[in-house]
């Protein structure tokens, strides 16, 4: 799919832009160091991130030089493997990096549990920040050419220093909501998770946790962006509204696809989608521009999750019950049971009993088996990675090469969030 | 204010706000004093009409700032009840306690959450980073107080910079807020910080000295939370000046009734209360100064609040409770 849409943006193009790779240089010479949200230059990690894409944009070369055998129909050449994730890997691990020390400087004694919380997400990789970086790097277009370089390269340069605040602060609300969602005790469910909460306690996850959104606002505020404020703050609303939600659902609440799409969005979708208007936000964009980059976020959001969901009951496999069971286990009704009501009213009965009782989950198993559950899941995880896609595809035209790519790798991630095994 | 769709969510949310628990609203007072006190208008000559409508949207914006504040302060409480295991807050059950651990503290974080999206809507970057500091600050203030030595435990210096944060810095930043958002210089809004500031200082000065004497003026009489909580204030840290062998029994913290017994016995000797009290006295001139110190007026309005906030200080140093 990639590479028919970036010969649709003219791949020629593109191609003789690389020959301004004196232009790459340039960046190195004029880059301003700038005060990031957790102090330091923004000059190493760009040079790290150009460093990705002169490797790719010797790819790119090589796509050049085939250009005409491309009409032939040769796409195995013209397949070039793309990994999203390590095309901001660099930056990234500084990012992480800093906001893991910064932490552990702070509050010494999340030291031994920081490792669960800074711990790579599916697939090993940093899943969020990714995103949001590579959508900083598909909004990249400059709003007037004429500048000059060196004025033009300063002002990118801070605003990707911003950008990569937006994916720490993101990180920083993230982990916030781990440590008072999962850490904590659930007086009801007993949902906390143990033996994080033998080690840390109750109290360091909630000074904890408040000290990283205490850190996360006092990052805003440094952005000089009152809509961007107003963007994460309405996150923290929604994780925690989430939450709620899911502690205090009524039965007939847990039967509902409604219900459970919207607490969803909430847990889930809402992060991403409304830093990804961040990015937009902040790099300029209108205001369509930036609700496409909303709509990204929030169908990559739904469609992730909607898979982990499938994946909690198939696990590797893909068959049934090889899982880790531990949605139904703790009693959270999820897509695809809800799906097999649906064909099974019988099924609600069982629902509405809570799973307390193992024999209730074989029950529960046995229907989504023979209900379509699982696969409707995936149909409807697919319908919202392809509006994701979407909303990439109505982004403005660009020639430039690293928005080409980082667009590519923005569309390869839905792939990957579909078909991903774990 | 607190709607929301999950209704366990507003209720705790609310849980502080309700009639009869709103508590003093002492923050809120300060401010909306602080608001009129400082109406003072840039030019002259803008017409009623126009000055009005645009008095009342400043009022509004005013107003905003007051309930961010109160929004901020009772999330505080809620996630401090349960960094404290506190039973009761104003006089009925704290919110932990009735609903538990968790749903404070996400009750607390939507308050938060909230706050900042109203702040927001201020469209004022100056005013945010002034509550994202207080914010800060009130962590900070919460962690200094979780997480001490027994050299910090001793130190009057730490001590002072705990209470900035945990209790002064709030109100200092919000009345620095009222005044940028009047459009005032940044002397002024300077001026007005300090007022919050010193203000903040003296009352968690009296408020260390009545947890030991209470309503009399006898030591013991007070609830002696702090120090049953292990918690060391200023009467204790004076008292250390005189009686350096209070040190080791304060290093040993409180848990042994005994201890506590030991060290009321080296205060009741010492000067700590009357020393804290002038200390109190000196940070409530101070901010009387401040006031003194703003631009002047003919305004009724504004020389009556003035008046009301330097009231204000003499409360905060007579009060029995």
């Amino acid at each position: 799919m990639y590479w028919r849409w970036a010969l649709s943006r003219g791949l020629s193009s593109a191609a003789a832009r690389f020959h301004g790779h004196g232009r790459f240089t340039q960046r190195f010479s004029h880059a301003a160091p700038c005060g990031g949200c957790l102090g330091r230059s923004p000059w190493e990690t760009r040079s790290k991130v150009l460093g990705c894409t002169e490797t790719y944009s010797l790819g790119l070369r090589g796509l050049h030089d085939i250009r005409y055998q491309i009409h032939q129909d040769s796409s195995s050449r013209a397949e070039e493997p793309l990994d999203p994730f390590s095309l901001v890997a660099d930056e990234l691990s500084l990012l992480a990096n800093r906001l893991r020390s910064m932490v552990v400087a702070e509050v010494p004694k999340l030291a031994s549990a920081a490792e669960y919380f800074f711990k790579m997400g599916a697939e090993g990789k940093r899943f969020r920040p990714t995103v949001l970086l590579l959508m900083a790097s598909a909004l990249n277009m400059p709003i007037s050419q004429s500048a000059a370089d060196g004025v033009f390269n300063t002002l990118s340069n801070e605003l990707r220093t911003r950008q990569q605040c937006i994916a720490e602060i993101t990180e920083m609300i993230h982990v916030a909501s781990l440590l008072h969602d999962d850490v904590l005790d659930d007086a009801d469910t007993r949902r906390g998770i143990g033996s994080l909460n033998f080690i840390m306690g109750n109290k360091l996850a909630v000074l904890a946790g408040d000290f990283l959104l205490s850190r996360a606002c006092v990052a805003l505020a440094s952005l000089k962006n009152t809509e961007v404020v107003s963007l994460l703050a309405t996150v923290v609303e929604h994780l925690v509204t989430g939450e709620t939600m899911q502690m205090t659902t009524t039965s007939e609440q847990r039967r509902s696809m409604e219900y459970y799409l919207q607490k969803t969005y909430y847990k889930t979708a809402s992060l991403i989608s409304n830093s990804c208007k961040a990015i937009a936000l902040l790099a300029g964009q209108t205001a369509e521009v930036s609700i496409l980059a909303y709509e990204y976020g929030r169908n990559l959001g739904l469609a992730f999750q909607l898979i982990d969901d499938v994946l909690d009951f198939t696990g590797t496999s893909a068959s049934l019950g090889k899982g880790s069971l531990s949605d139904i286990r703790h009693g959270i009704v999820t897509a695809p049971l809800l799906f097999a009501i649906e064909e099974f009213p019988q099924l609600s009965e069982v629902v509405d009993r809570g799973f307390d009782n193992p024999a209730d989950v074989d029950i529960a198993l046995e229907y989504l088996q023979k209900s379509r559950g699982i696969e409707r899941t995936r149909e409807l995880a697919a319908e919202h990675a392809n509006r994701a896609v979407e909303a990439i595809e109505a982004f403005p035209e660009s020639d430039d090469e690293d928005v080409i790519i980082s667009r590519r790798a923005l569309v390869d991630l839905t792939n990957r969030v579909i078909t991903r095994t774990k | 204010m607190v709607a929301t769709e999950v209704p366990k969510l507003a209720s705790a949310a609310e849980y502080f706000f309700k009639m009869g628990v709103e508590g003093k609203r002492f923050r809120p007072t300060v401010l909306l004093l602080m608001s009129s006190a400082l109406n003072v208008p840039i030019r002259e000559s803008i017409a009623d009409g126009v000055s009005g409508g645009l008095s009342n949207e400043l009022r509004s914006r005013q107003q905003s700032i007051a309930e961010i504040t109160e929004m901020i302060h009772v999330a505080s409480l809620l996630h401090d009840d349960v960094l404290d295991d506190a039973d009761t807050r104003r006089g009925i059950g704290s919110l932990n306690f009735v609903m538990g651990n968790k749903l404070a503290v996400l009750a607390g974080n939507f308050l938060l959450a909230r706050a900042c999206i109203l702040l927001a809507s201020l469209k004022n970057t100056e005013v945010v980073s002034l509550m994202a500091t207080a914010i800060e600050h009130l962590v900070t203030g919460e962690k200094m107080q979780m997480t001490t030595t027994s050299e910090q435990r001793r130190s009057m210096e730490y001590y002072l910079q705990k209470t900035y944060n945990k209790t002064a810095s709030l109100v200092s930043n919000s009345c620095k807020a009222i005044a940028v958002l009047a459009g005032q210089t940044s002397e002024v809004s300077m001026l007005a910080y300090e007022y919050g500031r010193n203000l903040g200082l003296a009352y968690q000065l009296i408020d260390d000295v009545l947890d030991f004497t209470g309503t009399s003026a006898a030591l013991g009489k007070g609830s002696l939370s702090d120090i049953r909580h292990g918690v060391v204030t200023a009467p204790i840290l004076f008292a250390i000046e005189e009686f350096p062998q209070l040190r080791e029994v304060v290093d040993r913290g409180f848990k042994n009734p005994a201890d506590v017994d030991i060290a009321l016995g080296y205060l009741g000797k010492s000067c700590g209360i009357e020393r804290t009290r002038e200390l109190a006295k000196e940070h409530a001139n101070r901010a009387v100064l401040a006031i003194e110190a703003l631009p002047a007026s003919d305004a009724e309005d504004v020389l009556s609040t003035r008046r009301a906030l330097i009231d204000l200080t003499h409360r905060v140093l007579t009060r029995t409770k």
